[in-house]
């Protein structure tokens, strides 16, 4: 029996599988960084916490065939979502521990 | 066109068609006026999972940058030494996120017109910053310790 052209041939869930991981990866990493957020600022990293959940669920949905359109949508959220923890991690840079100090 | 297409696809003998063992091959997408069709499914989920490992970089380069502001102490005599070395990687953070998408979409339509895919310019940010922040932290630490 000959091999296919691509290895992909020899299990075409693999690829669906490696992209699901990845998104789980990707929802760690965002875990991760909210726990670190936390130590310091517990009201951002609380926040950033909270969006894990969010990329698990999305990469879930994304993962299910999800049409080009929404996928590109699906897609932005993420960069939406780092991007505001880079935004908060500056303002945090700067403001010191402003969020909790003034409570 | 289309017409005209299957009748020739019809004939058994269509030298013209890159099918020569007359594979019924979905002759729909290929008489389509527009160029561009979604491209393989794995092709996709690979695109896709580029883009995710940019992002968990940018995430990298967040954590990082904050832990270098917040978690380090401060350099003796440099004041500005933390958020000289912290800041730069935040943004470069954000930075890498939002050109992975652009690229991801790119890419995309690159897949979809199989053309060829377009040259990412995220290696070369990163190579630049990264470089930048390594020598200025050589900097702030012979400044610190001058003083």
């Amino acid at each position: 029996m000959a091999l296919p052209d691509d290895p992909e041939d020899l299990s075409p869930g693999a690829a669906a599988e490696r992209t699901r991981l990845a998104w789980q990866r990707t929802a760690i990493a965002f875990g991760a960084v909210g726990l670190v957020m936390l130590r310091e600022e517990p009201a951002a990293g609380a926040l950033v916490l909270a969006a894990t959940p969010l990329i698990w669920a999305l990469g879930r949905y994304v993962s299910s065939a999800a049409p080009p359109q929404q996928r590109s949508r699906r897609l932005l959220l993420v960069t939406v979502a780092v991007t505001g923890v880079a935004v908060v991690a500056v303002v945090a840079a700067f403001i010191g521990h402003g969020l909790t100090r003034f409570r | 066109m289309g017409a005209q297409h299957i009748r020739r696809w019809g004939g058994a003998t269509s030298s013209q068609h890159g099918h020569p063992d007359g594979e019924p091959g979905a002759p729909g997408p290929a008489a389509e006026p527009s160029n561009e069709e979604e491209p393989d499914a794995r092709f996709t989920l690979a695109n896709e999972r580029t883009f995710l490992a940019w992002n968990r970089t940018a995430l990298a380069l967040v954590v990082a940058g904050l832990g270098i502001v917040q978690l380090l102490p401060p350099f003796p005599g440099v004041p500005w030494g933390r958020h000289a070395l912290g800041v730069p990687l935040i943004v470069l953070g954000a930075v890498v996120s939002v050109a992975a998408y652009v690229e991801w979409r790119q890419n995309q339509t690159a897949l979809r017109r199989s053309a060829p895919m377009p040259q990412s310019v995220l290696p070369r940010i990163l190579v630049v910053t990264i470089t930048g922040v390594a020598a200025l932290s050589a900097v702030v630490l012979l400044v610190s310790a001058v003083r």
